[in-house]
Protein backbone atom coordinates (compact mmCIF):
# COMPACT_ATOMS: atom_id res chain seq x y z
CA UNK A 1 0.00 0.00 0.00
CA UNK A 2 0.88 3.29 -0.19
CA UNK A 3 -0.45 6.95 0.10
CA UNK A 4 -1.85 8.39 -2.90
CA UNK A 5 -2.16 12.50 -3.32
CA UNK A 6 -5.18 13.81 -3.93
CA UNK A 7 -8.44 16.62 -2.98
CA UNK A 8 -10.33 15.22 -0.37
CA UNK A 9 -13.48 14.90 -1.57
CA UNK A 10 -15.12 15.71 1.58
CA UNK A 11 -13.17 18.93 1.29
CA UNK A 12 -14.77 19.54 -2.06
CA UNK A 13 -18.65 19.37 -0.76
CA UNK A 14 -17.42 21.33 2.63
CA UNK A 15 -16.30 24.07 0.37
CA UNK A 16 -19.41 24.16 -0.89
CA UNK A 17 -21.26 24.32 2.89
CA UNK A 18 -18.14 27.02 3.96
CA UNK A 19 -16.72 24.48 6.76
CA UNK A 20 -13.14 25.42 5.89
CA UNK A 21 -11.76 28.85 5.76
CA UNK A 22 -8.19 29.93 4.64
CA UNK A 23 -8.65 33.12 5.04
CA UNK A 24 -9.29 35.80 7.80
CA UNK A 25 -12.24 38.12 6.80
CA UNK A 26 -14.96 35.79 6.82
CA UNK A 27 -17.38 36.33 9.25
CA UNK A 28 -20.23 33.28 9.38
CA UNK A 29 -23.32 34.71 11.18
CA UNK A 30 -25.14 31.56 11.23
CA UNK A 31 -25.71 27.91 10.08
CA UNK A 32 -28.66 28.54 7.31
CA UNK A 33 -27.84 28.76 4.26
CA UNK A 34 -26.43 31.93 2.09
CA UNK A 35 -29.23 33.25 -0.21
CA UNK A 36 -28.50 32.86 -3.75
CA UNK A 37 -29.69 34.95 -6.76
CA UNK A 38 -29.35 34.77 -10.28
CA UNK A 39 -29.11 37.97 -13.08
CA UNK A 40 -29.59 38.33 -16.28
CA UNK A 41 -27.16 39.80 -18.64
CA UNK A 42 -27.22 41.71 -22.07
CA UNK A 43 -24.60 39.71 -24.69
CA UNK A 44 -22.90 43.26 -25.11
CA UNK A 45 -21.46 42.17 -21.20
CA UNK A 46 -17.97 40.61 -20.36
CA UNK A 47 -19.03 38.45 -17.71
CA UNK A 48 -16.74 35.17 -17.11
CA UNK A 49 -14.11 33.74 -14.73
CA UNK A 50 -12.98 37.34 -13.98
CA UNK A 51 -16.34 38.05 -12.16
CA UNK A 52 -15.92 39.18 -8.94
CA UNK A 53 -19.23 40.64 -7.75
CA UNK A 54 -22.73 41.18 -8.76
CA UNK A 55 -22.84 44.60 -11.33
CA UNK A 56 -26.29 46.26 -12.36
CA UNK A 57 -23.44 47.41 -15.57
CA UNK A 58 -25.12 45.00 -18.51
CA UNK A 59 -27.81 43.50 -16.46
CA UNK A 60 -31.03 43.42 -18.58
CA UNK A 61 -33.37 46.21 -17.71
CA UNK A 62 -36.40 46.01 -15.32
CA UNK A 63 -40.04 45.14 -17.00
CA UNK A 64 -42.28 42.51 -16.64
CA UNK A 65 -41.33 40.48 -13.38
CA UNK A 66 -37.79 41.05 -13.45
CA UNK A 67 -36.23 43.97 -11.40
CA UNK A 68 -32.53 44.50 -10.97
CA UNK A 69 -30.61 41.73 -9.12
CA UNK A 70 -32.81 39.15 -10.73
CA UNK A 71 -34.32 36.77 -8.63
CA UNK A 72 -33.94 34.62 -5.88
CA UNK A 73 -32.80 31.02 -6.61
CA UNK A 74 -34.51 28.70 -4.49
CA UNK A 75 -31.82 26.21 -2.67
CA UNK A 76 -33.60 23.09 -1.31
CA UNK A 77 -31.40 20.49 -2.02
CA UNK A 78 -27.86 20.57 -0.48
CA UNK A 79 -24.53 19.84 -1.89
CA UNK A 80 -23.57 15.87 -2.80
CA UNK A 81 -20.77 14.00 -3.83
CA UNK A 82 -20.91 11.71 -6.49
CA UNK A 83 -17.80 9.63 -6.95
CA UNK A 84 -14.96 12.27 -6.35
CA UNK A 85 -17.11 15.15 -7.50
CA UNK A 86 -19.15 17.45 -5.33
CA UNK A 87 -21.95 19.34 -6.72
CA UNK A 88 -25.14 21.59 -6.48
CA UNK A 89 -28.38 22.50 -8.45
CA UNK A 90 -30.85 25.12 -7.66
CA UNK A 91 -33.96 23.00 -6.85
CA UNK A 92 -36.40 25.27 -8.96
CA UNK A 93 -36.37 27.15 -12.22
CA UNK A 94 -35.83 30.61 -12.75
CA UNK A 95 -39.00 32.36 -14.50
CA UNK A 96 -39.92 36.26 -15.27
CA UNK A 97 -43.10 36.52 -17.28
CA UNK A 98 -44.07 39.91 -19.55
CA UNK A 99 -40.49 40.96 -19.41
CA UNK A 100 -39.00 42.25 -22.75
CA UNK A 101 -35.23 42.78 -23.48
CA UNK A 102 -32.91 42.24 -26.56
CA UNK A 103 -30.07 40.16 -26.69
CA UNK A 104 -29.42 38.66 -23.43
CA UNK A 105 -26.84 35.72 -23.57
CA UNK A 106 -26.14 34.61 -19.82
CA UNK A 107 -26.97 34.13 -16.29
CA UNK A 108 -25.15 35.08 -13.28
CA UNK A 109 -25.38 33.36 -10.48
CA UNK A 110 -24.39 35.28 -7.15
CA UNK A 111 -23.95 35.03 -3.12
CA UNK A 112 -26.83 38.30 -1.90
CA UNK A 113 -25.88 37.38 1.47
CA UNK A 114 -21.91 37.29 0.95
CA UNK A 115 -21.34 40.89 -0.41
CA UNK A 116 -23.01 39.74 -3.77
CA UNK A 117 -19.87 37.87 -4.54
CA UNK A 118 -20.33 35.92 -7.70
CA UNK A 119 -20.36 32.26 -8.01
CA UNK A 120 -20.92 31.26 -11.81
CA UNK A 121 -21.78 32.64 -15.08
CA UNK A 122 -23.87 30.50 -17.33
CA UNK A 123 -24.52 31.36 -21.43
CA UNK A 124 -27.37 30.43 -22.88
CA UNK A 125 -26.88 31.78 -26.54
CA UNK A 126 -28.25 35.55 -27.26
CA UNK A 127 -31.53 35.87 -26.95
CA UNK A 128 -34.85 38.24 -27.29
CA UNK A 129 -38.00 38.12 -25.44
CA UNK A 130 -40.44 40.57 -26.26
CA UNK A 131 -43.77 41.07 -23.43
CA UNK A 132 -43.14 37.33 -22.85
CA UNK A 133 -42.03 34.62 -20.55
CA UNK A 134 -38.25 34.13 -19.98
CA UNK A 135 -37.84 30.47 -18.18
CA UNK A 136 -34.03 28.74 -17.29
CA UNK A 137 -34.77 25.43 -16.03
CA UNK A 138 -31.92 23.97 -14.10
CA UNK A 139 -29.82 20.59 -15.64
CA UNK A 140 -29.96 17.60 -13.60
CA UNK A 141 -28.57 17.71 -10.19
CA UNK A 142 -25.53 14.65 -10.29
CA UNK A 143 -21.62 14.73 -10.91
CA UNK A 144 -20.89 16.37 -14.09
CA UNK A 145 -24.54 17.59 -15.43
CA UNK A 146 -25.08 19.58 -11.40
CA UNK A 147 -24.92 23.62 -12.20
CA UNK A 148 -22.00 23.72 -10.15
CA UNK A 149 -19.17 21.25 -9.97
CA UNK A 150 -16.26 20.44 -8.00
CA UNK A 151 -14.38 17.47 -9.74
CA UNK B 1 -71.05 28.04 -27.69
CA UNK B 2 -68.38 30.75 -26.84
CA UNK B 3 -67.86 32.63 -30.31
CA UNK B 4 -65.72 35.34 -28.36
CA UNK B 5 -62.28 35.71 -29.91
CA UNK B 6 -59.49 34.93 -28.15
CA UNK B 7 -56.78 37.44 -27.61
CA UNK B 8 -52.79 37.22 -26.65
CA UNK B 9 -51.27 39.42 -24.83
CA UNK B 10 -48.58 41.15 -26.71
CA UNK B 11 -46.50 44.77 -26.80
CA UNK B 12 -49.61 46.10 -28.72
CA UNK B 13 -51.89 45.21 -25.56
CA UNK B 14 -54.65 42.05 -26.08
CA UNK B 15 -54.76 41.57 -29.41
CA UNK B 16 -57.08 38.12 -31.67
CA UNK B 17 -54.92 35.61 -31.71
CA UNK B 18 -55.77 35.02 -35.45
CA UNK B 19 -53.88 38.52 -36.53
CA UNK B 20 -50.48 36.87 -35.20
CA UNK B 21 -48.55 34.39 -36.94
CA UNK B 22 -46.73 31.91 -34.27
CA UNK B 23 -43.55 30.44 -34.74
CA UNK B 24 -41.81 27.87 -32.57
CA UNK B 25 -37.92 27.33 -32.61
CA UNK B 26 -35.77 25.13 -31.31
CA UNK B 27 -31.96 25.97 -30.67
CA UNK B 28 -29.86 22.34 -29.48
CA UNK B 29 -26.67 22.60 -28.44
CA UNK B 30 -24.35 20.13 -26.37
CA UNK B 31 -25.04 22.81 -23.02
CA UNK B 32 -28.43 24.10 -23.76
CA UNK B 33 -31.63 23.33 -25.41
CA UNK B 34 -33.73 26.86 -26.11
CA UNK B 35 -37.48 26.12 -27.05
CA UNK B 36 -38.45 30.34 -28.56
CA UNK B 37 -42.24 30.87 -29.06
CA UNK B 38 -42.15 34.18 -31.36
CA UNK B 39 -45.74 35.63 -32.31
CA UNK B 40 -45.97 38.60 -35.51
CA UNK B 41 -48.55 40.87 -36.38
CA UNK B 42 -49.51 39.72 -39.77
CA UNK B 43 -49.82 43.38 -41.04
CA UNK B 44 -46.81 45.07 -39.71
CA UNK B 45 -44.47 41.75 -39.56
CA UNK B 46 -43.31 43.08 -36.09
CA UNK B 47 -42.88 40.35 -33.03
CA UNK B 48 -45.19 41.24 -30.80
CA UNK B 49 -44.43 38.69 -28.24
CA UNK B 50 -41.84 36.40 -27.96
CA UNK B 51 -41.13 33.88 -25.13
CA UNK B 52 -38.02 31.77 -24.63
CA UNK B 53 -37.17 28.82 -22.81
CA UNK B 54 -33.91 27.14 -21.67
CA UNK B 55 -33.26 24.23 -20.44
CA UNK B 56 -29.42 23.75 -19.32
CA UNK B 57 -27.91 20.53 -19.85
CA UNK B 58 -24.76 21.06 -18.16
CA UNK B 59 -23.46 23.39 -15.73
CA UNK B 60 -19.74 25.13 -14.65
CA UNK B 61 -16.95 22.37 -13.04
CA UNK B 62 -13.84 23.96 -11.21
CA UNK B 63 -10.87 21.09 -11.34
CA UNK B 64 -9.31 20.36 -8.34
CA UNK B 65 -5.47 19.76 -8.08
CA UNK B 66 -2.90 19.58 -5.26
CA UNK B 67 0.61 20.71 -5.44
CA UNK B 68 3.63 18.05 -5.01
CA UNK B 69 5.43 19.14 -1.80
Amino acid sequence: MANTQAMCTSFKSEILQAYHNFGTTVVRAGTTADVFKGAVYLAVGTLGAGTTVYSATNEIANSGTYAAGGATITNATPPAVTGTTAYWTPSAQLQWTSVTFAAADALLVYNSTQGNRAVSVHNFGSQSVTTGTFTLTMPVNGAGTALINIA
Amino acid sequence: MNTDTPLIHTSLGNVPVDSLVYEAEWDITPTYIKFVEKYTDKSSGEIVRQNAHVYSMAGVAGEAATGEI
